[in-house]
């Protein structure tokens, strides 16, 4: 009894120590994350500042390239330090959820953006939308080709700028093979090879049309915005114009967010991405469209019901593979 | 044969398991799909590439060859004017990243992309490696044998070919050797000028399918590649010729034909450091972002803090190497040294992932710390360090050292005291063009830095990813400029040696 004491106490706090240990780290945690983001740092980290300001979430962000991240996260495994990753396509968030590392997002979260921007299997929403467009010189380019289709004509030769590695261009050609099938999408992708400059992303190309490079490029359409912004859009030579109605041309994708580690403090990030004043900073400093509520986008884009888009849902961008084998087909990978 | 000292085994042993680990992640991510790696490296567009890498490593191998050597040959060996000037000149462009030289380019010649855009390029980021290998070899070598061959009436030419250039073959076979494995890890700026290269298709496996197996399946051919231009180099390389003391020599007349030399190298100056000095500078004037001071100044110091300690603790393993291979030669140090130099064609996001994984899934103390990120430079930079500092060992006296050890001092001491200083210049530069090359770093930086810490090079990439041109340009001149010191160290130390011998 003497000597049975001590020891069941000293167990008992042992246990009573480790028990509580997790609980204080859980905590702790709660009031900090880590996010994984895909997005530029000037654009995103002033929205995540104020995040931490109203909430008292202390953000830790990493900083690097959509698909270099995921390969990131795909390699930590479930041993993944980061508890959001805020993408900047869907592809790379695809990836991530496919290998089973994104949790499921609570309904709450799930039903605040429209299903057409986000992962069916609810392992991702849409945060800001960006709409392909046609950047185009005006001296060179008096009248806009109706379709995509119309730049796969030869009358187009050595005059139009594309980005087969860019994710963007990968989901407008998903969607084409989605809403034309394969055998017009190859037909598409063998008539642009032989018209189109490569370039390595969006930014290049926008350049180059600027520069008369090339007289026209598929951008997405704040490439312009930005761009106007540090040149001053007076200073542009480019402008940027849109495909006929319902042109797979006018593809509307979503920048987006999943949840890696769950936790409280992380859905709140989530929620604050979505909400009134999280989709207003989209609108007014990166120049997407917000996705959420009656938000209405900046003054001097079109409104994303007036853009003649296709109806396409994004989750069904997701069968990349077969994509990027057409483009490989084409040569152009 | 005498042993090598404890330290130096254990440093050089630990060096070369180091930059196995990315060969054995390959392995480990290619064992999981041999399907997918197959399908990817029967494409035809694989071997498209690989003609396109092999075309271009060839290209800028030579050329970064004739740039170096002219360069290192006239400034250290006639009667040049401003030849101090034309050496500082010729190391300069080594403080530039080659995504900056190649953004620098672009802007400056709207269209300048393809073949041409990249060979002159990476032949303008490489061209120094050898300029500093072989100014230091040059400055070293026996010149008795050419005022000989001269005597006996072989023209200037001849005595170059075949008298000078087997002397400093070994230095400038070690410094291709950099040039090579840059030119086929190179991504940034071969992607940029828009030229498809190999590494670019192992970027695109992970970007466009995410498919990690085939990337590995890609970059494994890249080490295959690395053992055959390995064997090769030992092959051609020659042996190291060691100067019983350094001699005077008179500085070879040109003539006339001075002012076509001093052209040449006003030529190459004007391209390499004046056209992206003045481009980047550019930058500034046209573009409206602002300068975060604060922001810059952080960078700044997390830049020197990672540069100067890797370039350090680089050294201290590239010494040990060295001075194993070259002092305690056996099969067990040539084989350390061959293996810090096959994962060196690896693209650097390659190595990252690697240490992602090793990191995050066994290491999580040291994951997203400074340590394991040293770890990376190690893995990536080591070479740079060994190519620079193998020939002033090498060329160090043995006599020296066994003066010493007949006095009774032992080989640990002997080695400290007597060998080490004799090489110092060498081996500072060996830690100067490591700790270059760490300032100018990205991809693996963007994957294992501690969360918050940022570098001048991922301040860059952030301000050119987002065309803030005016935002970009006051931190590539910083880099450039501090990467502009390292460089001056190095030439300072070449000409150092050269006014050493001159006054003797």
């Amino acid at each position: 009894m003497n000597i049975k004491t001590p020891i069941a106490v000293s167990l008992l706090s042992l246990l009573a120590l480790t028990g509580c240990a997790p609980a204080e780290t859980e905590s702790t945690e709660a009031q900090s994350i880590v996010v994984y983001a895909g997005r530029s740092e000037e654009l995103v980290q002033p929205l995540l500042d104020q995040f931490t300001q109203e909430t008292g979430i202390e953000v830790e962000v990493r900083y690097a390239g959509s698909a270099e991240l995921a390969a990131q996260i795909l390699e930590e495994g479930e041993n993944s330090p980061a508890d959001v990753f805020f993408a900047q396509d869907a592809g790379a968030l695809g990836a991530v959820a496919k290998a089973g590392l994104l949790v499921e997002l609570p309904a709450e979260i799930y039903d605040l953006v429209p299903a057409a921007f986000s992962a069916a299997d609810k392992k991702w929403v849409g945060v800001s939308g960006r709409v392909r467009v046609l950047s185009y010189n005006p001296e060179k380019v008096t009248e806009l080709p109706a379709s995509v289709f119309d730049l796969a004509d030869p009358s187009w030769a050595g005059r139009i700028g594309i980005a087969p590695t860019n994710a963007s261009f990968q989901a407008f050609v998903t969607a084409m093979r989605v809403l034309h099938g394969d055998e017009a999408t190859s037909q598409w992708l063998a008539g642009i090879k032989a018209n189109a400059v490569i370039f390595e992303k969006n930014t290049a190309i926008l350049e180059a049309v600027e520069t008369g490079e090339v007289d026209a490029g598929l951008i997405n359409h704040y490439y312009w915005f930005a761009r106007a912004k540090e040149m001053g859009a007076e200073n542009m030579k480019s402008k940027i114009g849109q495909f006929g109605s319902q042109d797979v041309g006018n593809l509307i994708n979503a920048a987006g967010v999943g949840i890696v580690e769950d936790s409280s403090a992380a859905q709140e990030f989530v929620k604050y991405l979505l909400s009134e004043t999280g989709q207003r900073y989209f609108a007014e400093e990166t120049r997407e469209y917000p996705l959420v509520g009656d938000v209405a986008p900046a003054d001097d884009l079109t409104p994303l019901s007036e853009i003649p888009s296709p109806q396409i849902d994004l989750s069904d961008l997701d069968a990349l593979e077969q994509t990027l084998e057409l483009i490989r087909a084409a040569g152009l990978l | 044969m005498q042993r090598p000292p404890i330290a130096i085994v254990a440093l050089g042993v630990f060096a070369s398991l180091a930059a196995l680990i990315p060969i054995a992640y390959l392995l480990v991510r290619l064992s999981e799909g041999w399907e997918s790696a197959a399908l990817e490296l029967t494409r035809p567009s694989t071997f498209q590439l690989l003609g396109n890498t092999v075309l271009l490593t060839i290209a800028v191998g030579l050329s970064a060859l004739l740039v170096g050597f002219s360069q290192a040959w006239l400034t250290t060996r006639t009667n040049l004017p401003f030849t101090g000037f034309f050496a500082v000149l010729a190391t300069l462009p080594l403080a530039f990243p080659s995504y900056v030289l190649a953004l620098a380019f672009t802007t400056a010649f709207p269209g300048f992309q393809g073949f041409f855009a990249s060979w002159l390029t990476l032949t303008i980021a490489t061209a120094p490696y050898v300029f500093l290998a072989v100014s230091v070899a040059l400055v070293r070598i026996n010149v008795t044998n050419e005022e000989v061959a001269r005597s006996l009436g072989a023209g200037r030419w001849r005595v170059i070919r075949d008298i000078t250039w087997p002397q400093v073959r070994p230095a400038a076979f070690a410094s291709l050797l950099l040039v090579v494995m840059y030119t086929l890890s190179e991504f940034g700026a071969v992607a940029i000028l828009r030229y498809d290269t190999f590494t670019r298709a192992i970027y695109n496996a992970y970007r466009g399918s995410f498919d990690r197996t085939a990337a590995a399946a890609l970059a494994l051919v890249l080490v295959l590649i690395t053992l055959l231009v390995l064997y090769f180099e030992r092959r051609y390389r020659g042996s190291y010729t060691t100067v019983p003391q350094a001699m005077r020599r008179n500085r070879i007349d040109l003539g006339g034909a001075r002012f076509f030399a001093a052209g040449f190298l006003v030529v190459i100056a004007v391209v390499a450091v004046l056209v992206p000095a003045g481009a980047i500078t550019y930058w500034s004037v046209v573009g409206s972002s602002e300068t975060n001071w604060s922001e810059l100044l952080a960078a700044l110091g997390s830049s020197l803090l990672v540069a100067s300690a890797a370039g350090a603790l680089i050294a201290v393993f590239a010494v040990a190497i060295a001075v194993w291979n070259l002092r305690f030669r056996s099969r067990w140090s040539g084989l350390v040294e061959d293996s810090v130099w096959v994962a060196h064609a690896l693209p650097a996001v390659v190595v990252g992932l690697a240490l992602v994984f090793l990191g995050a899934n066994w290491l999580p103390n040291l994951y997203q710390t400074i340590w394991l990120l040293m770890f990376a430079y190690l893995i990536l930079f080591l070479p740079n360090a060994l190519s620079a500092m193998s020939t002033p060992i090498a060329q160090v006296p043995p006599s020296l050292e066994q003066v010493a050890r007949s006095l009774g001092q032992s080989r640990n001491s002997t080695i400290v005291k007597v060998l080490l200083p004799a090489a110092r210049s060498g081996l500072i530069a060996g830690a100067a063009l490591a700790a270059l090359a760490v300032l100018k770093e990205l991809p693996a930086t963007l994957l294992l830095h501690p969360t918050g810490m940022d570098t001048l090079a991922t301040e860059l990439w952030q301000a050119t990813e987002n065309l803030s041109y005016a935002k970009a340009a006051p931190y590539a001149l910083a880099l450039v400029i501090i990467a502009g010191v390292p460089a001056l160290v190095l030439n300072q130390q070449a000409r150092k040696l050269i006014s050493e011998v001159a006054s003797k």
